[in-house]
């Protein structure tokens, strides 16, 4: 495979090979943002409305690049890496930078393989990333209800540590971070907002929703918008430690070396 | 009658300013996001002997020692008096003065294998002069150090990995402390090309408990080193003077090539030094090692007037003695509550964790009690004993130790 790849590129027929940069912000895109259209349809009546009765399968690819998919069944989304094949509809990109680049708004149309069929039931996919986009890019009239505002938080969360995890994967700079880190779990809770978590075991990092009943280290972040505005980049944690705007408690040893992962992803997603 | 615990709300107030104009508040090994933030204090106002007082005007036994330097006591006449002296006449000049010499002609005397000293700051700077000192003297690149040893804030091993490139650790190796076959794979896979080993006298990690050298453990690394042409260093910035005026390696029973100290050097006034084997004479001199204040006059009087103090008053076996009282004091204590903690490292810098956790919540919880009961413990990083610890004091500690232990109990049960 590798080698038709490299002829096909060779040829032009492909892209060049995509850049370290590039692979990072596909991977982020994919199992960072992605997985939050499950998170949407549990957390926004309106996206929960819009998934009853829709069955499509979803896979997202770069050619000799990252992978996952989405399945719809049941008013149920799951997200997961890699693909599922056919029957699924194969949405496939042919490089890293151009997945990105639809993900980041721009019209990319991916080159669609497999479940044909599942076509039509794309345009309900289409309008939950719209809603998704609008949750993490809020509008300021938008974070006035308070519903809104504790989703968009719980979102945004969700995607900063899932990309943050996908930093400790695939970040050449962060490996001397990962090889550093001992196995444990990071509580995260936001005061009156919602709870979520990261696992570390042997090199795997992963993000979740929900609160773990014994975790390693736990971070409570004072409020919803203080919360906001860390998530943004806004914050200088260690100062917002020393103030009391974040508490911690437990092995800050492992939560100061998740957060000089935490402090890369700025660098790739926006 | 209920305790009156300390406050800090004068220390959050002032800390809410930092915020505003200095990065992170409190940099580095002071920021307070180490301890327990919001039961410890931020900031200093004055000490004295063993004690400090922090700037809500609570007084504390302090186990600290300012992390180390201050190992006669805060505020010492003697050593403040000989810096006074100097001050009067002059600190930094065109040139060093006298004192540089009278300095390092002691601690070649003092430390056995030292055969030439040199002057500069803090302990970032001797550590990574002497890996200079290591790659000109063997014209190789690499030097291996423990996983987990802190060798200062430059870039070759500052931990983290913001404002670093690849290229600032590549050419450094590590093992776990101890494992002497580890090691000796690591030089057989680069046997051409290491330049240094770096060690601590023994390992010394934040966040864990301290590790004696096993035995054998530095007898190996010297055969390994004499065997590669490799130069073996010591970090002693954070050990120095408190087990032996010669170096912690004579306590623990080995000769390193070239020795890093600050910390204890001059009882808090800032001054560091390397001292080496005449071996690296030359290397030492072709390497360019300079600063601003590194000729300054009054912290080197400060510090012939530190080492004489320690000669001549047994402050380390004392620093040993109430050490190995707290020690005892802790782990009876603790075992009275039927709690398991973990009194590691030598009497005068020791450490403590509770043995059935890996997540420092009864830690934090014991230290932060301590705090507001006006003794520093600091959480997740070894202490420190001075010479101003007396008898009464250790037993004052022990005895808010207790009533820590206590707490924990009824919080966590074990």
């Amino acid at each position: 495979m590798r080698t038709i790849l490299t002829k096909l590129r060779l040829a032009g027929l492909l892209p060049a090979r995509a850049s370290v940069a590039d692979c990072i912000l596909a991977n982020m895109h994919l199992h960072a943002v992605l997985p939050r259209v499950a998170d949407l349809v549990r957390l926004d009546p309106e996206a929960a409305a819009a998934v009853q009765g829709l069955e499509l399968a979803l896979d997202f690819a770069v050619l000799g690049g990252p992978s996952a998919h989405l399945r719809f069944r049941g008013g149920r989304v799951e997200h997961g890496a890699g693909r599922l094949g056919f029957p699924a509809l194969g949405l496939v990109f042919t490089s890293c930078a151009r997945l990105n680049r639809m993900f980041g708004g721009e019209k990319v149309l991916p080159v669609p393989v497999g479940g044909l069929h599942q076509l039509p039931r794309v345009r309900r996919f289409e309008a939950l990333t719209a809603l998704l986009t609008r949750y993490l890019k809020p509008q300021v009239t938008d974070l006035a209800d308070p519903r809104f505002k504790a989703a968009h938080v719980e979102l945004s969360l969700l995607v900063g540590l899932s990309a943050a995890c996908q930093v400790g994967l695939h970040d050449p700079a962060a490996r001397r971070v990962v090889a550093a880190l001992h196995d444990g779990s990071i509580q995260f809770l936001v005061e009156g907002g919602p709870r979520a978590h990261v696992r570390i075991a042997r090199g795997a990092l992963s993000a979740a929703a929900g609160e773990l009943p014994a975790p390693t280290a736990t971070l409570v972040l004072r409020d919803l918008d203080f919360a906001a505005a860390l998530i943004r980049g806004e914050v200088d944690a260690f100062s917002a430690v020393g103030a009391g705007d974040i508490r911690m408690h437990g092995d800050l040893f492992l939560a100061d070396e998740f957060n000089a992962l935490f402090d890369r992803v700025g660098l790739y997603l926006h | 009658m209920p305790e009156k615990l300390y406050s800090f709300d004068e220390s959050m107030a002032l800390f809410r300013r930092a915020a505003a104009v200095i990065p992170g508040g409190i940099p580095g090994h002071f920021s307070p996001a180490l301890t327990v933030p919001g039961s410890f204090p931020y900031y200093a106002v004055r000490g004295e002997g063993c004690r400090y007082w922090d700037a809500d005007g609570n007084r504390f036994i302090d186990f600290m020692c300012g992390y180390g330097p201050i190992i006669l006591g805060y505020r010492h006449a003697g050593v403040d008096e000989a810096a006074r002296r100097q001050r009067e006449q002059g600190s930094v000049f065109n040139h060093p003065t006298a004192l540089s010499v009278e300095l390092a002609e002691r601690l070649v005397r003092m430390v056995p294998i030292a055969d030439w000293a040199t002057f500069a700051r803090n302990g970032s700077d001797v550590c990574t002069y002497l890996v200079l000192v290591a790659r000109q003297h063997t014209q190789r690149r690499k030097v291996i150090k423990a996983r987990g040893a802190y060798h200062g804030t430059h870039a070759w091993c500052i931990h983290g990995i913001a404002g670093l490139i690849p290229e600032d650790y590549a050419q450094v190796l590590q093992f776990t402390w101890n494992d002497l076959d580890e090691l000796r794979d690591l030089v057989r896979k680069n046997a051409d090309d290491v330049a240094a080993i770096m060690l601590t006298p023994y390992h010394h990690p934040a966040f864990g408990d301290s590790v004696l050298p096993a035995p054998g453990f530095m007898a190996g690394v010297r055969e390994l080193c004499d065997r590669h042409g490799i130069v073996l260093l010591m970090d002693d910035v954070r050990a120095g003077f408190r087990l032996d005026l010669g170096g912690s390696n004579e306590y623990f029973g080995f000769k390193p090539d070239a020795i890093a100290y600050c910390k204890a050097l001059a009882n808090g006034h800032v001054i560091s030094a390397a001292v080496g084997r005449a071996e690296l004479k030359k290397a030492a001199s072709q390497v360019f090692f300079t600063g601003s204040y590194y000729a300054s006059a009054a912290e080197m009087a400060a510090a012939l007037a530190c080492l004489e103090e320690l000669e001549r008053t047994r402050a380390i076996p004392h620093m040993l003695e109430m050490g190995g009282m707290l020690q005892a004091g802790l782990r009876e204590r603790a075992a009275k509550h039927g709690l398991q903690v973990t009194v590691s490292g030598p009497p005068s810098i020791p450490a403590m964790t509770f043995s059935n956790e890996k997540n420092f919540l009864r830690m934090q919880r014991f230290s932060a009690e301590a705090a507001r009961r006006g003794v520093f413990f600091h959480p997740h990083h070894n202490w420190f004993l001075c010479a101003a610890h007396q008898e009464a004091d250790i037993r004052e500690a022990l005895d808010v130790a207790d009533r820590c232990f206590a707490i924990v109990k009824a919080e966590f049960g074990s």
